[in-house]
């Protein structure tokens, strides 16, 4: 229960003033879930203040003829108990007259108005200084550029220009859908380092769309854009509007509409991207550059600016949607507010919100932005620490002073002198540090699966060579990579004239020696015949050696299997020699899989026995299955050399290669190679085509349980040493 | 026409004093602030003090053999200097040495070596700690003048008016022989006697008295700010008019943990009876309304904070009782329980012969720190109105509050500010946080031989009191003096009836007989004196023992309970064995002891649980001395929350409020 004194020990101060609204200050009315609320604005400095009913009747009354005192009592007679205490209109005055809404009789308070400003300068180098993720950087006011544009899209900014406009991305999505599979497959092309100028000036040309989207229609519906300028979101440029006088707006459409009109516009500028990517061929400059912005208008869109879970255009949408001014800080307030009345069992308390609708809606949604705060944390830390190890280390400190250790400093300084804990401050300290406690057992004692993940590749342990027999032009090669082929089955035949010849020499031979025996025979002249048929034997001998060679000219598979490796069919008409290797038959059936890890990715392998460990891997093109490895084991040297050109960088991998290596085999540090085996029968029934040498995998190993505390420790000496090692 | 001028200028240095506008420095600032204070003091330390103290003593063959008129021309040379800005270390020590001097012509005190330090330290703008009876208003005498030659005007602040009138007396000679003039502010004065007094070079005055004459000063001015908008104020015939306090230079505090820490609690108000409506009636039916309801069932009160809690029966019950009552004021549901509330509040946790007295008809608040009467002070609120109706005197009108200013931001507006103490110990952090100042503790002069009698703790407030009463007596017969403290006037007139009932002869000071005072401090060093006293002894008096007192073995402190703070029952302590006297204390506590009940219930309840015996001994008593010192920590701990909430909305209001 709430008191709400009447009296205020200070109401001296305010009593006699006859303060009024300064007069440019305009109040429109707002509703917010039911209720009347009205928003007093000052478009000179873009100050916003709410106020409920009782307040506006107060301030009303409030025209600089009045004092305060009447007027107070006035509102007592008119309200009664709902009338605000003397508190509260010292409150209500204190901040209208630090917002500047509020002139107070007629000589400035030069002074405070200048500390004021001084507090205000000090107030917003502290926020950039917090949020050195989202920098703000002042260009200049757009104002008159927006006036230029305003009415020449005017037309379009009503209902009937959303429906043209959903019409139109309806139907490019119509059209792009059919190619999803090569705009799928184009991803990879983005980030290719080749691209990244493009991709920077493309993002910045989309996003200035995208704010002068939140100008024009916050310029539609009356407001003003003060300010446009670049924010450096996590170092990287992006432009922003001021378009917060759209807050004053009546209708929460429009100040949704001002909220989405930035997304609306850069999905215009996707579509469009999209209908000349579609439209132009492969290899052109504009069909890249339509494929970026194509890209970027869409996923950073709905990435970014759609999320509500940060302070971003989707959070205003939300937000006025829910009828929930101020949600992200009323969220926090409203945890905060749980947590001391059920935790901390603190007494006399007032929830952000008296709503049970708009308390359910702060708790889910505060526990979720906080959830995905810490989630933003890590992956924008680990990303950046993997490209920019030192600028990586000093923003995570920062990101984490400001985001964590300030609040938690906050916490226990409210612990250490809130007056409101009074006699309960034991209790509390004490409830706090069980929670510290218990979560500092969950993360510190009970162990949870360990996961280490890495990349693979499926290859043929065993290969056997196709050997030209002898020498000669290659003629026919009937098998060609990938087909299957019977043992003694001919991959690719030869021809060699000089065998021919000799062949046909050495039966012209034979026939003369056979005709020289037969006639000594008749001769009787046996001693003769006999060295003639001496001759013959030998000649016969050549004749079959020679049958034999020509035989070899036939490419035959040795074992059942696959053909893989160079393409015979290729070489037609070229000559190879004999003992030339012309390309090899594996064994499907038999596969495995190849994969690399840095030394201190590895080190578990060799610490912990093959039992203690399991390996679990699913294949790029069948991510669905997975299948278990059965053995792992690891050569116990390191090695430069690759076991697959698909793990280096070049080939998709991850392992950083040696440029100048034309294979794209060469990895720049040692490795070290680790083999899985696994049974892939189950998975080959269902996709026979998916277990191919040469495919990728994915890798995870899971370790024995650990505490997250030791997980996360393991993991981040795993990234220092590696950097540390460079 | 001179007057005027003067009067004119009193006016400028207000106004240019109240532009300051000494903000507290928040986080890193205040670190900051700490120390850049550090820095510019870096020269002053206490080697610095000690050798310089040297070099006074060296001087004194020399000072001693000047003739009077050649002391008093070395007196003027040097207040020229100082009065220039030219004073250097070598006119200090020299000043310092001539002030002795006169200290010792004057009064036959002369000062020693370690009370030339705490001069020095108080000349350089330090708190000075200096133990009980170790001559402090000696100390300041000496370095007064010199603060008085440097910054024109000096304000020595004391606990009470009979310190600051027996101190600007005792030492006016001194002043005199200096070429300066001091006057004493009392609560009697009339404004014309004040507007003399503040003229004076050296002012001594209570901060409630030099608090309450600037605020008023501020609500004269209101919202001027040149001195030519404000020659309205000034009556040319009188000379009178305008602001009294000439600006706000330098301040000398005596007793500083008292009078910067203790009464931080509450601000200074100034407020005038509000005529407009008569709400004597609504208060007396909200006293009948809350005498009809019943603890626990219908409310709850939290003696701690001093407030009364409606249960969800209690608001029935008042919504079916108010409605029987015309007034329109009852109709509201949230103002009637307001009014029901605070009536519950003004009947439990206001209580006669504590909090107030009642003074011709009037409840007269009593001061929680000093014992005193609070003439002119009511709640605030219609809480004062409340007690009055409980009581069934006369209902005064409603107050209504014109400016109010805490006792820390006021003394944080003297841009010099020294300040003397016995007791400083768990107050120093404090002090250097609100008001920024270094401290210097100084050696004493003479070992203290006081003895600390061990604690005794018992289980009832009744089995305590009787030993008290046969403890006093076992003393009276040995002939000691003995100085019993006790926490409120009702304590003090109960222990009295017990001692009567025994036929012990005593005497009683507290606020009810101030008048004897000064006649009853003076006869209390006699043997066999007996002198039951609240906390308006504890401070700055100085029982003078007789000779066979001090051989009966001195003063015999006895303190009935714990005060709220540890500092308090030392400053108590501290009238005994003074300057070297033999002497010796004990408490005495009780598990029913108010502290206790407010601070520690459960823990007592404990403890009385396990003991059948009315006296704790063994470990039960030294658990029983833990638990009353836990008691006193969790009081210090709760004034000192409540000082941090005074100072910070003190500080909101100036900065977020618009005005002065």
């Amino acid at each position: 229960m709430n008191e709400r004194p009447t009296f205020s020990p200070f109401w001296h101060r305010v009593r006699l003033m006859k303060p009024r609204l300064r007069s440019h200050v305009q109040i429109t009315r707002q509703r917010y879930r039911g209720r009347r609320w009205h928003v007093a604005h000052d478009p000179t400095s873009n100050q916003f203040y709410r106020l409920n009913p009782v307040a506006h009747d107060f301030v009303g009354m409030l025209d600089g003829t009045r004092d305060v005192e009447t007027c107070w009592k006035i509102s007592l007679q008119k309200f009664g108990d709902s009338a605000p205490t003397q508190n509260e209109v010292i409150q209500l005055m204190s901040q209208l007259y630090n917002s500047n809404l509020l002139s107070v009789d007629s000589s400035p308070e030069t002074e405070q108005l200048l500390t004021r400003g001084r507090e205000r300068v000090k107030r917003r180098i502290q926020q950039q200084a917090i949020g050195i993720m989202y920098f703000k950087i002042r260009l200049f006011n757009p104002d008159r550029v927006l006036t230029w544009l305003e009415p020449i899209f005017r037309p379009l900014l009503n209902v009937w220009g959303l429906a043209a406009w959903a019409v139109f991305l309806l139907f490019c999505m119509s059209r792009v859908l059919p190619h999803w599979g090569e705009l799928a497959s184009g991803l990879d092309s983005v980030i290719a380092p080749g691209n990244w100028g493009w991709l920077i000036l493309v993002f910045v040309v989309t996003k200035a769309i995208h704010e002068t989207g939140h100008g024009l229609i916050c310029k539609r519906f009356g407001g003003q854009v003060p300010e446009f300028g670049a924010m450096l979101l996590v170092l990287f440029p992006s432009p922003y509007v001021d378009a917060s006088s759209c807050w004053a707006f009546p209708s929460k459409w429009q100040r949704m509409a001002v909220g989405a009109g930035g997304m609306i516009f850069e999905l215009f500028v996707a579509c469009v991207a999209a209908l000349v990517w579609i439209n132009t061929a492969p290899g052109d400059l504009a069909r890249q550059i339509a494929y970026n912005a194509m890209i970027t208008a869409s996923i950073s869109t709905v990435l970014f600016n759609a999320n509500p879970l940060m302070r971003f255009d989707g959070y205003y949408i939300l937000a006025d949607l829910l009828e929930t001014p101020n949600l992200m800080q009323r969220s926090a307030q409203m945890l905060k507010y749980l947590l001391q009345r059920h935790v901390f069992r603190l007494e006399r308390l007032q929830p952000p919100s008296s709503q049970r609708s708009e308390q359910a809606i702060l708790v889910v949604y505060g526990v979720l932005s906080m959830a995905y705060r810490v989630f933003l944390f890590l992956s924008i830390t680990l990303y950046v620490l993997g490209q920019f190890f030192i600028i990586g280390v000093i923003l995570a400190v920062w990101t984490a002073a400001a985001w964590f250790l300030v609040p938690i400093g906050g916490l226990a300084h409210w612990l250490a002198t809130s007056p409101a804990l009074g006699e309960h401050r034991g209790r509390t300290i004490a409830s706090t540090l069980g929670m510290i406690a218990l979560a500092g057992a969950l993360v510190g004692l009970v162990p949870l699966p360990d996961y280490r993940r890495g990349n693979g590749v499926i290859e043929n342990p065993t290969r056997q060579g196709v050997f030209v027999g002898a020498d000669g032009f290659i003629v026919e090669a009937p098998k060609r990579p990938g087909d299957r082929v019977a043992a003694g089955e001919i991959i690719a035949r030869l021809e060699s004239e000089e065998l021919v010849a000799r062949r046909r020499e050495l039966r012209a031979v034979m026939d003369e020696l056979r005709v020289n025996e037969s006639q000594s025979r008749q001769e009787g002249e046996p001693a003769a015949a006999q060295i003639v048929a001496n001759r013959i034997g030998a000649v016969a001998d050549q004749l079959a050696e020679v049958d034999r060679r020509l035989e070899q000219l036939n490419v035959r598979s040795p074992i059942d299997g696959v053909v893989v490796g160079p393409d015979p069919s290729l070489r037609i008409g070229s000559y190879a020699r004999r003992g030339e290797r012309m390309c090899e038959v594996v064994n499907p059936a038999d596969v495995r899989v190849a994969a690399v890890m840095s030394q201190s990715e590895s080190a578990w392998l060799f610490e912990l026995g093959p039992e203690s460990h399991g390996v679990e891997m699913r294949l790029r093109s069948d991510a669905w299955t997975p299948v278990t490895g059965t053995k792992v084991w690891a050569l116990p040297a390191g090695q430069t050399r690759l076991p697959h050109e698909g793990l280096g960088f070049h080939g998709g991998g991850d392992v950083e290669v040696d440029q100048r290596d034309p294979e794209g085999r060469r990895a720049k540090q040692a490795r070290f190679v680790v083999y899985i085996e696994a049974d892939f029968a189950a998975l080959r029934v269902q996709n026979p085509e998916a277990v191919a040498p040469g495919e990728r995998v994915r890798l995870r190993f899971s370790l024995p349980s650990k505490p997250i505390l030791t997980q996360v420790i393991d993991r981040v000496q795993k990234v220092l040493q590696g950097k540390v090692n460079l | 026409m001179s007057q005027l001028v003067t009067r004119y200028n009193v006016l400028f240095e207000s106004l240019k004093a109240r532009r300051r506008r000494p903000e507290l420095p928040k986080g890193l600032d205040r670190f900051a602030a700490a120390v850049s204070l550090r820095w510019r003091q870096r020269r002053v330390s206490d080697r610095f003090l000690r050798a310089q103290a040297e070099g006074i003593d060296a001087l004194r063959g020399e000072t001693a053999a000047l003739t009077d008129a050649a002391l008093s021309e070395t007196l003027r040379s040097l207040r020229e200097l100082f009065v220039r800005g030219r004073q250097d270390d070598e006119a200090v020590r020299r000043g310092l040495a001539a002030t002795r001097e006169v200290a010792r012509r004057e009064t036959g005190e002369e000062p020693f070596p370690v009370q030339l330090i705490g001069a020095l330290a108080l000349y350089h703008g330090r708190i000075v700690e200096m133990l009980t009876g170790e001559g402090k208003t000696l100390t300041g005498s000496i370095a007064a003048p010199l603060l008085a030659w440097r910054h024109r005007s000096l304000h020595v602040f004391t606990v009470n008016d009979y310190l600051a009138r027996r101190d600007a007396e005792s030492r006016e000679s001194i002043y005199r022989r200096c070429g300066l003039t001091v006057g004493a502010i009392q609560q009697e004065q009339e404004p014309a006697a004040r507007y003399e007094v503040y003229a004076k070079s050296i002012v001594y005055g209570t901060p409630k008295q030099i608090t309450a004459d600037w605020l008023r000063d501020q609500i004269r001015l209101g919202r001027l700010s040149t001195p030519w908008a404000g020659r309205r104020l000034l009556d040319e015939s009188s000379g009178l008019g305008g602001p009294m306090i000439p600006g706000l230079r330098a301040a000398l505090v005596d007793e500083a943990d008292a009078v910067m820490i203790d009464e931080g609690v509450v601000p200074l108000i100034i407020a005038r009876s509000r005529r407009e409506d008569d709400m004597a009636e609504t208060y007396r039916q909200a006293a009948a309304l809350a005498s009809k309801l019943e603890e626990a069932a219908d409310y709850r009160i939290d003696h701690l904070r001093r407030r009364a809690e409606l249960t969800r029966r209690g608001r029935e019950r008042v919504a079916g009782l108010r409605a029987g009552l015309s007034e329109p004021i009852w109709r509201a549901a949230r103002r009637a329980e307001e009014l029901v509330r605070q009536a519950l509040v003004a009947r439990h946790c206001y209580l006669l012969g504590r909090q107030y007295q009642v003074v011709d008809g009037l409840v007269v608040i009593v001061d929680e720190y000093t014992g005193r009467f609070l003439a002119d002070r009511s709640w605030e609120h219609g809480l004062h109105q409340a007690v009055e109706a409980k009581q069934g005197v006369d209902i005064t009108a409603d107050r209504e509050t014109l400016a109010r200013m805490s006792f820390q931001r006021f003394f944080r507006m003297y841009p010099v500010l020294s300040g003397m103490t016995g007791t400083i110990a768990d107050a120093a952090v404090e002090l250097r946080r609100v008001y920024n100042r270094p401290i210097a503790i100084i050696p004493t002069n003479r070992p203290v031989i006081r003895e600390a009698w061990p604690t005794r703790v018992f289980r009832t407030a009744e089995g305590k009191w009787n030993a008290i009463a046969v403890s006093i007596g076992q003393l009276h017969a040995q002939l000691r003096p003995v100085l019993v403290g006790t926490r409120s006037i009702q304590a003090s007139e109960q222990l009295s009836a017990m001692l009567a009932a025994r036929g012990l002869p005593h005497r009683v000071l507290n606020a009810n007989h101030d008048k004897e005072e000064a006649e009853l401090i003076v006869s209390a060093g006699a043997p066999g004196v007996i002198t039951v006293a609240t906390n308006m002894a504890g401070r700055g008096t100085d029982i003078r023992l007789t000779q066979d007192a001090r051989r009966a073995g001195g003063l015999h402190v006895l303190l009935t309970e714990v005060h709220g703070a540890k500092r308090i029952d030392r400053q108590f302590i501290g009238r005994s064995g003074r300057q070297g006297d033999p002497g010796s204390s004990q408490i005495f506590v009780s598990l029913e002891d108010e502290l206790v009940r407010l601070h520690a219930p459960r823990l007592a309840a404990l403890l009385s649980a396990r003991t059948g015996a009315d006296e704790l001994s063994g470990r039960l008593l030294r658990l029983g001395v833990l638990l009353a010192r836990h008691a006193q920590r969790r009081s210090e701990a709760r004034d000192r929350w409540m000082r941090a909430e005074v100072l910070r909305q003190d500080d909101w209001t100036e900065k977020y409020l618009p005005g002065h």
